[in-house]
């Protein structure tokens, strides 16, 4: 049973289309990654999906289509990292989580102790305990998106999109937030989608792959189940010459490791 | 937890130092002027000290206080809304709109009652048409409010150039120069009362609107995927914000720099943007006016433009501004 059913989407800037007839479908409790050259319309993608852009075709979640919810009703299902929040302005950590909340409070209506108290917690589990009073801007890149993060849990919405949230982060962050990531989608019985840079971290922490080119579908990958060699045939039509390793950490459990083969 | 404690006691004292200096510095204005007022005096019901006080400087006093609160809260709101540490409500051509109204209420209408009235529909009509304008460019981000206010500003300027032309050069022309350099001098309180009522509702619903007001300081984007009807939403407090200025200045005439200067000032002392920010952007407005009201009538014989003293003290303030920026980058 899927949770989010895309069919035959298709957006663009102005008149110039850029995604053509991308059809795709996500079952609840799973991550589906996003894999594609830059500019092949990624960040259009999930854009499109929030309705941010005018596009064809429809986004279903469970049972709404999110063309005709409200800005509003929209927010309360569905939860948005952009590639680089648009903060600018001096704010305490607590209330950029805050924000998170506001599509279920009233045009007057306060945050409350509860809310306060779960903005903090969360922000102790992104790993960013402590810091509720310091200032966003003063944060580095990397914990700025841990903080929007946080933002974006607190709201518990049934559908995530997340644009490139790893790209400032380091090893060891990346791979906890796609665990936070993880704990999320289970216990909310959520989907997320996730757009990334790094192949290996996508073949490792996402549940499926959908591997766009040029603005269209090329395929999609279940890296626990496609073969190795379907996978390498289908990044290698985006990366070049790729090469997929099987690789086992010293508790034996298993991981892919894609590197590039030396182009002649 | 400890420094979360240590920074909002430290915020807690500033508002309190904050109110109780403005109250002080009112009380204080009370005092100042041609006509000499003795505390006793007033307690005692002397007949003509009351008169005075009642009908000249209390008004004055709470209009600065007042005034003051009203400009820094609004500049505080158009520099969150616009993302712009340089926004003031005179960029939608709120001051041009004014000062073409009064002169067309100083050449066509008759006492002050009027001019008032007639600069407060100028500032109004001005923005409304400001914000009509920008609904037509598909604005981004308030990029497409700014433009047309700049378009609007240019429009009433020219207007006030040409109604300046027809005034008459002995009595009516001086009275628009005079009325654009802005000074609290006549303002007597019977006269006032809806322009301060207005203002104080509008300040209020400004403070209630807070969490709304910071879902705007977000890109257009971002807002919208957190549920913020990002238009809509801008265009009502924007309106607010100007109409509770348009308030002030239609008694006044135009004064410079508080709007600017007193948010960058709360900031300097609250470092974070929280409502208790806002508020003392409005304390350090109502201190800013009140000051440069008292400089006004006691410095010369005469009484003198208050935007001569608020720019004085609010120019080099600005640099400062600027040259602490640079060395914390």
């Amino acid at each position: 049973m899927s949770l989010l059913t895309i069919s035959h989407l298709s957006a663009g800037y102005g008149r110039k289309e850029i995604l053509h007839d991308i059809s795709f479908t996500s079952r609840p409790g799973t991550i589906t990654g996003i894999l594609g050259a830059n500019g092949c319309g990624k960040t259009t993608l999930l854009k499109a999906i929030a309705n941010i852009l005018p596009h064809k075709g429809s986004c279903l979640l469970a049972e709404n289509t999110l063309e005709s919810l409200s800005a509003r009703e929209l927010a309360k299902q569905c939860g948005y990292i952009p590639q680089k929040s648009g903060i600018t302005i001096d704010l305490t950590v607590l209330d950029v989580v805050l924000m998170g909340y506001h599509p279920d409070l009233s045009l007057l209506q306060p945050p409350t102790v509860q809310m306060k108290e779960h903005a903090k917690a969360t922000l102790t589990m992104v790993g960013l305990p402590d810091r509720e009073q310091a200032n966003y801007n003063q944060l580095s890149e990397g914990q700025k998106q841990l903080c929007i993060l946080a933002r974006t849990f607190v709201g518990a919405r049934k559908l995530l999109l997340l644009d490139e949230p790893e790209s400032a982060l380091d090893f060891r962050f990346r791979n906890q937030m796609m665990q936070h990531l993880r704990t999320y989608v289970t216990a909310h019985d959520a989907c997320a989608l996730v757009t990334l840079h790094d192949p290996s971290l996508a073949l490792n922490t996402c549940d499926e792959l959908l591997v766009l080119s040029k603005g269209t579908r090329s395929g999609k990958i279940s890296p626990k189940l496609t073969p190795v060699s379907k996978m390498e045939s289908l990044l290698s039509s985006i990366y070049g010459t790729i090469n997929i390793t099987k690789l086992h950490d010293k508790s034996g459990n298993e991981h892919l490791v894609m590197i590039q083969e030396e182009s002649i | 937890m400890k420094l979360s404690t240590e920074s909002s006691n430290k915020i807690k004292f500033a508002l309190i130092v904050g109110t109780v200096f403005l109250t002080v510095l009112t009380i204080f204005s009370f005092f100042v002027g041609r006509y000499p007022l003795t505390l006793s005096g007033i307690i005692s019901g002397d007949s003509r000290q009351w008169q005075v006080f009642v009908t000249l400087r209390a008004s004055r006093g709470i209009v600065g206080c007042i005034g003051g609160f009203v400009l820094g809260v609004a500049g505080f709101v158009f520099q969150t809304v616009f993302r712009n540490p340089l926004a003031s409500p005179d960029i939608i051509g709120v001051s041009s709109g004014a000062s073409a109204g009064a002169a067309f209420g100083i050449l066509f209408l008759s006492g002050s009652m009027a001019v008032t009235a007639s600069a407060f529909a100028g500032a109004l009509g001005s923005v409304v048409l400001a914000l009509m304008l920008a609904s037509l460019t598909a604005g981004q981000d308030g990029r497409g409010i700014v433009l047309a206010g700049i378009a609007v500003h240019s429009l009433a300027q020219t207007a006030l150039i040409f109604l300046k032309l027809l005034a008459d050069p002995e009595k009516q022309l001086a009275s628009i120069e005079y009325w654009i350099m802005g000074s609290l001098n006549g303002i007597s309180l019977y006269s006032i009362k809806g322009n301060v009522i207005l203002c104080i509702l509008c300040v209020s619903a400004l403070f209630l609107l807070y969490r709304q007001i910071m879902m705007l300081s977000l890109h257009d984007d971002e807002g919208r995927m957190l549920g913020v009807h990002t238009q809509h939403l801008r265009l009502l407090i924007l309106l607010i914000a100007t109409l509770a200025t348009s308030g002030i200045i239609s008694m006044t005439g135009l004064i410079s720099f508080i709007s600017l200067l007193a948010p960058h000032g709360a900031r300097l002392i609250i470092k974070n943007n929280r409502l208790s920010t806002m508020f003392l952007s409005g304390i350090i407005g109502g201190c800013l006016l009140t000051l440069g009201d008292i400089l006004a009538r006691s410095v010369a014989s005469t009484e003198l433009p208050v935007s001569i003293f608020t720019s004085l003290v609010g120019a080099p303030f600005l640099i400062y501004l600027c040259v602490r920026r640079n060395r914390e980058s």
